[in-house]
């Protein structure tokens, strides 16, 4: 029930219904319950799996809580962490160790290969598990003594297959002290509703279609142009993708009284590659940097320690994305870029100010983007290989392109920068009824102008 | 949870209104912004005109400027590709039949579509003598598909569909899926017309180029066209064994006869005869007490038409039509001379000496029909 369907408009206006019509006590078991139906619309089995996570987290958050500092709290913290990650191992890595084990000791590449189905959203509600159960032990997060608000937390709806990380502090801060949304939370939560929807449908799938055309068949299609023009579509597609559905998720937990976190600042718009990992699954990069970089050291102990630290954590954060070499690869790019600006920064922070240096500084850090998009969306290392050299050494070729998707990622371009050094649309959020509307009416404009409505193209995090 | 703060039964949902009436305002802008784009004409002066919606415009309107043109034994013929005759040859039996013909028939368009067309070309039901519709069979043979679920109908007659169309049309599909995207798609016509839009965006200047000189050329390019002289001899069908020996070197019959031809009867569920009975039943009720005759014809079938062992026929939904008043069936046998190969360019179509027969005989069978 992916949430650019008919489906799931009419599934979310059922359960605001049932939550707002129900008596206040009954509203979480609604919200459960409907979130236990939305995973099972994808795949009922792994509701199995969902609850055995959820058990162990809620058991190992109470033990961690009652027992004293000493070896059998930290033995509880590392089963309860073995758990999340052996479920998170065998479903998402068992194939890719497999494959490549098989090829170390010189076995055809499937002889260890099982049929798994990865389940939806595992990569998230198992982050997002872990962040509850290192808290609860480092003492910054009370255990939940309730085990439906916790089966709450990892599976409620709005974020539970991509995100965002939502840190339980900030979930049961609005659980245990929820409030009717404000008027301006339903305004901000039908208009990011409206706004993902947009990113999604109309920029996104759009760009979808010409990046799709170009990695299915890279053959077909030749030369620089052609290269440069797939990578610049894919690099839009997922963000408009994936921004898009945080948009969404944020607008609906919005409208049933939950606060989620910003995960996207207009990462396109950064001056350098520190800058956009700043603005970039916000959730996931503040995760790593909480739960990995600073325990790692963070940049506590010197500048190679900090290099070592950028990498590692940038290498587990393109793994967490997929069991392919590709992510892997994808990680340690992104991690040597920040490695090398780190270096030559020094312990300078980032400048990130608007200046004419930043004319430079922001198409670069775009260009440096794309490059590592090439990684994230070919279907192998050598199909990268390729795109790259038609991207460094292909001769002319077409640009895949038309001219309105220009437009397109102009008109785009604009807002962006509207919002960012005029905050456009929170402007537009508190704005008189007619001009909030009216920004209303515009994005459903242009979803009939531009949203792609004859093909249903799947969000791409929902395969993380 | 905690409810912090009880609010008065009353008041309970007023929190509710700022995001409902803005969500209300943004549609009715939409419906608006829709409207002055889509149904005031500002857009569909620049369709495509080799679009479906484009073409269909096309057609209504050069049939439109021409009723001023003719007099008033004007007759106007509808159908889809398989109804290719030459008006020209027609009009030159007008002083012998007494008629003068028009076409505002357009390839790939069933009744549905010609309700739509009918009823804004002719809006006082008075400007034409007859009306001929021409149909592969008097018989009700349902197909491959629901011909009520064809969605191509949507694009056809897009830019004709009112407000008050939404409903009715919609609900002519069967099928939820189709009766949802046709009632979107009446209801938001830039949903329909996205493909044009963003081709014209793309181009607009060679748009807007295309779009005059077809203006400026249609009515002579159509009026004055020759078909094509190729033609299938050496066809053979072994009905039996449903397989042909074909003409070498032609892919697009070989295509046609595998799929449109040479099939086992589909299940009867009389589809097409429901189908058949709505919209001509609609245009026949248009015309009702009306000077304007409805005339159906049985056009030429193919160049090796399916014999009747092969099809299944348990309904005839134009016979029955020919029981009311003010409707007449031309001869089912007046064109089985013209089922021929060296007539037909493919499997479903005449060709230039084709198209020259059918004229003259259809001229002679209809002004037959009518005096």
């Amino acid at each position: 029930m992916p949430f650019n369907t008919t489906r799931f408009f009419v599934f979310l206006a059922l359960v605001l219904v049932l939550f707002y019509t129900a008596p206040r006590a009954w509203r979480k078991y609604i919200l459960l319950a409907a979130s236990y139906y939305f995973y099972a619309s994808w795949n009922a089995k792994f509701i199995v799996l969902l609850l055995t996570l959820t058990v162990i987290d809620y058991t190992s958050g109470l033990w961690l809580e009652r027992m004293p500092p000493g070896p059998r709290r930290k033995a509880a913290l590392i089963f309860s962490l073995a758990a999340n990650l052996g479920f998170l191992g065998f479903f998402k890595y068992y194939n890719f160790l497999a494959a490549n084990l098989a090829l170390v000791i010189a076995r055809p590449p499937r002889s260890f290969f099982l049929e798994i189905v990865l389940p939806l959203g595992i990569s998230f509600h198992t982050f997002q598990s872990i962040s509850y159960v290192v808290d609860v032990y480092r003492g910054r997060q009370r255990a939940v003594r309730n085990p439906v608000d916790y089966a709450l937390f990892i599976c409620f709806f709005p974020q539970l297959v991509a995100g965002p990380i939502v840190r339980a502090r900030d979930f049961f801060r609005d659980l245990w002290a929820w409030q009717p949304p404000s008027p301006d939370d339903l305004s901000r939560g039908v208009f990011l509703i409206a706004l993902g929807l947009t990113k999604k449908m109309a920029f996104a799938d759009q760009f979808a279609k010409v990046a799709n055309e170009y990695f299915a068949n890279l053959a077909a299609h030749p030369g620089a142009l052609a290269a440069w023009s797939g990578v610049f579509a894919f690099g839009l597609q997922i963000y408009f993708d994936f921004s898009g559905y945080t948009d969404m998720a944020i607008g609906m937990a919005k409208l049933f009284g939950f606060h989620f976190p910003i995960n996207f600042r207009r990462p396109y718009l950064a001056g350098s590659i520190t800058d956009f990992w700043r603005r970039w699954h916000i959730s996931l990069s503040s995760w790593l940097r909480d739960y990995l970089y600073i325990p790692l050291g963070g940049s506590r102990r010197g500048p190679w320690l900090t290099y070592r630290n950028l990498l590692l954590t940038m290498l587990l954060g393109g793994l967490w994305h997929g069991a392919s070499w590709n992510f892997l690869i994808w990680g340690g790019y992104h991690g040597t870029l920040l490695a090398i600006e780190r270096a030559l920064r020094g312990e300078r922070p980032s400048a990130d100010e608007w200046n004419w240096a930043y004319l430079i500084r922001a198409p670069l850090t775009f260009v440096l983007a794309l490059i590592g998009w090439v990684f994230f969306r070919a279907a192998d290392l050598p199909q990268s290989v390729q795109v790259l050299r038609q991207m460094f050494g292909g001769s002319g070729g077409r640009v895949l392109l038309e001219p309105w998707h220009f437009g397109l990622a102009a008109l785009a371009l604009i807002l962006a920068v509207g919002e960012e050094r005029s905050e456009w649309f929170e402007r537009a959020i508190r704005a008189p009824m007619p001009v909030y509307s009216s920004a209303l009416a515009a994005m459903l404009l242009c979803l009939e102008i531009f949203g792609v409505l004859d093909a249903a193209i799947p969000f791409i995090y929902f395969q993380f | 949870m905690i409810a912090v703060g009880e609010t008065r039964q009353s008041a309970r949902f007023v929190w509710l209104r700022r995001p409902l009436c803005a969500i209300l305002a943004a549609v009715a802008g939409l419906l608006a912004i829709d409207a002055l784009i889509f149904r005031t004409g500002l857009y569909t002066s620049i369709l495509e005109p080799e679009s479906s919606t484009g073409l269909f415009e096309l057609v209504l309107r050069r049939e439109y400027q021409a009723q001023s043109s003719y007099g008033r034994n004007l007759i106007v013929t509808l159908g889809d590709s398989r109804f290719a005759y030459y008006p020209r040859v027609a009009n030159q039996q007008t002083a012998v039949t007494g008629f003068a013909f028009r076409s505002a028939g357009v390839a790939g368009t069933n009744a549905r579509a010609w309700y739509y067309m009918l009823r804004d070309l002719d809006p006082t039901r008075d400007r034409y003598r007859a009306i001929v519709f021409g149909v592969e069979d008097y018989d009700d043979e349902d197909g491959a598909y629901d011909v009520s679920d064809d969605l191509s109908a949507l694009h056809y007659v897009a830019a004709r569909l009112c407000l008050t169309d939404v409903i009715p049309f919609a609900l002519s599909f069967h099928s939820p899926a189709e009766r949802w995207e046709a009632f979107r798609g009446s209801l938001f016509k830039g949903i329909v017309f996205q493909r044009d839009i963003l081709a014209f965006l793309s181009h607009p200047a060679k748009r807007v180029a295309d779009v005059k000189l077809t203006n400026g050329g249609y009515e002579q390019w159509t009026y004055g066209y020759v078909e094509t002289d190729r033609n299938v001899v050496g066809l053979k069908v072994d009905w039996p064994t449903l397989t042909a020996t074909l003409p070498p070197g032609n892919d697009v019959l070989r295509y046609q006869m595998n799929c449109c031809v040479l099939y086992r009867p589909y299940p009867q569920t009389g589809q097409l005869a429901a189908f058949r009975r709505k919209w001509f039943g609609r245009l026949l009720d248009r015309y009702r007490g009306t000077p304007t005759k409805v005339v159906f014809l049985r056009l030429p079938r193919g160049p090796s038409p399916r014999p009747d062992n092969l099809t299944q026929k348990k309904s005839s939904s134009i016979r029955e039509f020919a029981a009311r008043p003010g409707v007449l069936l031309v001869d089912e046998h007046a064109f089985d001379s013209l089922e021929r190969p060296e007539l037909f360019k493919d499997a479903f179509h005449l060709n230039n000496a084709g198209c020259s027969l059918l004229s003259v005989r259809m001229a002679q069978e209809v002004a037959k029909l009518l005096r």
